[in-house]
C-alpha cells in the first residue's frame, strides 16, 4: 500500500513538473508572438549596477509590414529600426548600415522574440510566483542555466497583454546584475506615428554575405580555444582592426542562443600586465595575459567562465 | 609741402576757434575741420576733467565702412535650408534624421563603457578575492614601488600604458557589441545551413 502511494505520489509530481515546463515556455511563445502582433508604444530602463540607461521602444504594424524603432535616450544616441527582416542602426561617427536579420539586438536578448523553444538543451524553463510589474499583474518565468557557467534570465510577463515588463540577468546564488524595467507602455490599436512616418523612408541596403565559413575554418586553426562552456557555438571568426584604437586581432564570436561572448587575441601591451576582470552589470570583460599574447574575453557571462575561456587559448601544435 | 602747410594752418584756424580767439564766420568755416575741433574739445574737456562720463569716441562711422564689405552669414542660411529638407524628404541619412543624436562623439560614449566599468567592478569579486580586478585608475592611497614613484619617467611610462589598457577595454567592449548584433542572424543562418544538409 506504501509502495502505491509513493508511486502515485512519484508519477504526479512528475505531472505537475512536464506541466509547469509546458506552461513557462508557452507563456514565453505567447510572449513573443504578442511583441511580433501587438501596436506598442513603451519605455523601459536598464540597470546597470549604479549606471542607468533608459530607451523607447515603439512597435507596430503598417501595411503588413512589421516595423519597430529602439533608441537610447541618454548621452551618445542609438537609434535602431527595424522593418520586417531589414534592421538598420543608426549611430554618431558611423555610417548607418543594415543588418538582414528578423529581431533587434538591443538589451533584449533576439531570441525572446522568435523561437524559444531551441533555448531547451541550456537552459530550464521554469515558472515563479505573480507579481505587480508597472502596474500589471506579471508572472515571472525563469530561464535557469543547466550548470554554473552561464547567468539564469528572469521574465516577468503581463498576464494580460503577455507583453515583458520586467527581466534580469541573475547569478547562481540569486544575485541581480542587470535589470530591464519597462516604466510605461500603452497599447494601441493604431500603430505609433513614428513607425507610420518611418514606412516612407528608405533605409541603406543589409550588408552582404555575414559568414565566410572558409575563413572561419582558416582561422579556428590559428589558435586553439581549449575550454567552452556547455552549449556554446562558433559563429564567426576572423582578423580584423578594432574601430576604436585600430589594434588587430584575431577574433571569435559564441553563442549560445541567449548570450555572446567575444575573444579576442592580441599582441601584449608592453610592460608585464597581470591578468583581471572588470564588469558593468551582466557585462564582463576579463584581459588574460598569457606572455607571448593578450586573450581578452567580452560578454554576459560570470568571471570565472570568462576566465576559464582565456585561460584556455593556446596556439596550436 | 603745400599740403601739409595747408594742414597745419588749418588746424591753427580751428584751434583758435576753439580757442574763442577767432569768431565762427563764412571765412573761418572753410577752412574749420570738424573732426578736428572735436578732438580738440575732447582733449580739452579731458585735461580740465570737465566730463563726468568716459569721453565718447564716436567710431559708428569706421565700424560701418569696415562692415560695408564683409560678407553676410546669417542671411543664406534660412533660405537655403527649406530646399534641402524639401530635397531629403524620402531619403534617411543620419546626417539629417536625428542628428541631436548624433552629435555626442563616439569616444565619449566609450569612455563612459569605460569609466562605467571600472567604477562598476562588482564587489563581491573584489570579496571573494578570486580575481584580481584590473586597476585601471589608480587606488587613492596605495602604497606604489618607489622606484616608480620616485622615477616621473617610469610614473608616466606607467600612466601611459594604463591609458592604452583602458583604450583597448573600450574598444574590446564597443567591438563586441557590434559583433554581436550580427550573431542572431548568424545562428540562424547556421541553422537554416544544417537543417539544409539533414535533408
Amino acid at each position: 500500500m506504501k509502495w502505491l502511494a509513493l508511486l502515485l505520489g512519484v508519477g504526479l509530481s512528475a505531472q505537475v513538473v512536464a506541466s509547469d515546463i509546458i506552461n513557462a515556455k508557452q507563456l514565453l511563445t505567447d510572449m513573443s508572438s504578442a511583441i511580433q502582433e501587438r501596436n506598442f508604444d513603451a519605455s523601459f530602463v536598464v540597470v546597470k549596477g549604479k549606471g542607468m540607461e533608459p530607451y523607447r521602444w515603439i512597435h507596430g504594424k503598417v501595411d503588413n509590414s512589421e516595423l519597430e524603432i529602439l533608441s537610447r535616450q541618454n548621452g551618445a544616441g542609438l537609434e535602431v529600426v527595424r522593418i520586417d527582416n531589414k534592421v538598420t542602426y543608426f549611430e554618431p561617427q558611423t555610417q548607418p548600415y543594415s543588418i538582414e536579420t528578423d529581431a533587434i539586438a538591443g538589451p533584449i536578448p533576439e531570441i525572446l522574440f522568435g523561437e524559444v523553444g531551441s533555448l531547451a538543451s541550456s537552459y530550464d524553463f521554469v515558472l515563479g510566483g505573480k507579481e505587480r510589474i508597472a502596474d500589471r499583474a506579471a508572472q515571472l518565468v525563469r530561464l535557469v542555466s543547466k550548470d554554473e557557467h552561464k547567468y539564469n534570465y528572469w521574465l516577468w510577463i503581463d498576464i494580460q497583454s503577455a507583453l515583458l515588463l520586467k527581466a534580469a540577468y541573475v547569478t547562481q546564488q540569486g544575485e541581480v546584475l542587470e535589470q530591464l524595467q519597462l516604466t510605461h507602455i500603452s497599447v494601441t490599436e493604431q500603430p505609433a506615428p513614428p513607425l507610420i512616418e518611418l514606412s516612407s523612408k528608405d533605409f541603406p541596403m543589409p550588408l552582404a554575405s555575414l559568414a565566410q565559413t572558409d575563413n572561419a575554418q582558416k582561422l579556428q586553426n590559428n589558435w586553439r580555444i581549449g575550454w567552452l562552456p556547455e552549449g556554446f557555438k562558433l559563429l564567426k571568426s576572423d582578423r580584423h582592426k578594432l574601430d576604436l584604437n585600430n589594434e588587430l586581432a584575431d577574433y571569435f564570436l559564441f553563442s549560445d542562443g541567449l548570450v555572446e561572448f567575444s575573444v579576442f587575441v592580441q599582441r601584449p601591451l608592453s610592460g608585464q600586465r597581470a591578468s583581471g576582470a572588470l564588469s558593468s552589470g551582466a557585462t564582463t570583460v576579463y584581459v588574460h595575459n598569457s606572455g607571448a599574447f593578450d586573450v581578452s574575453v567580452v560578454g554576459k557571462i560570470p568571471t570565472m567562465t570568462a576566465k576559464a575561456i582565456a585561460e584556455s587559448v593556446t596556439r596550436p601544435l | 609741402m603745400t599740403q601739409s602747410n595747408f594742414n597745419v594752418k588749418d588746424g591753427q584756424v580751428t584751434s583758435s576757434i576753439l580757442d574763442a580767439e577767432q569768431v565762427l564766420d563764412n571765412a573761418s568755416q572753410a577752412q574749420f575741420d570738424a573732426e578736428k575741433f572735436a578732438r580738440y574739445a575732447l582733449i580739452g574737456d579731458a585735461m580740465r576733467s570737465e566730463q563726468n562720463q568716459a569721453p565718447c569716441i564716436d567710431i559708428t562711422a569706421s565700424m560701418a565702412d569696415a562692415l560695408a564689405d564683409e560678407v553676410t552669414y546669417g542671411e543664406q542660411a534660412p533660405q537655403q535650408e527649406p530646399q534641402k529638407v524639401h530635397q531629403e524628404d524620402n531619403v534617411v541619412t543620419l546626417s539629417n534624421w536625428r542628428k541631436p543624436l548624433a552629435q555626442v562623439a563616439i569616444a565619449a560614449s566609450v569612455s563612459l563603457i569605460a569609466v562605467l566599468g571600472v567604477s562598476n567592478y562588482s564587489p563581491q569579486e573584489q570579496a571573494n578575492g578570486d580575481f584580481p580586478v584590473l586597476q585601471s585608475t589608480p587606488v587613492t592611497g596605495s602604497v606604489a614601488p618607489v622606484s616608480l614613484s620616485s622615477e616621473p619617467a617610469l610614473e608616466s611610462a606607467e600612466k601611459g600604458l594604463r591609458e592604452l589598457q583602458q583604450q583597448r577595454i573600450g574598444a574590446l567592449v564597443l567591438e563586441h557589441q557590434r559583433q554581436s548584433r550580427m550573431a542572431h542572424a548568424l545562428a540562424q543562418q547556421a541553422q537554416e545551413e544544417k537543417e539544409e544538409q539533414e535533408k
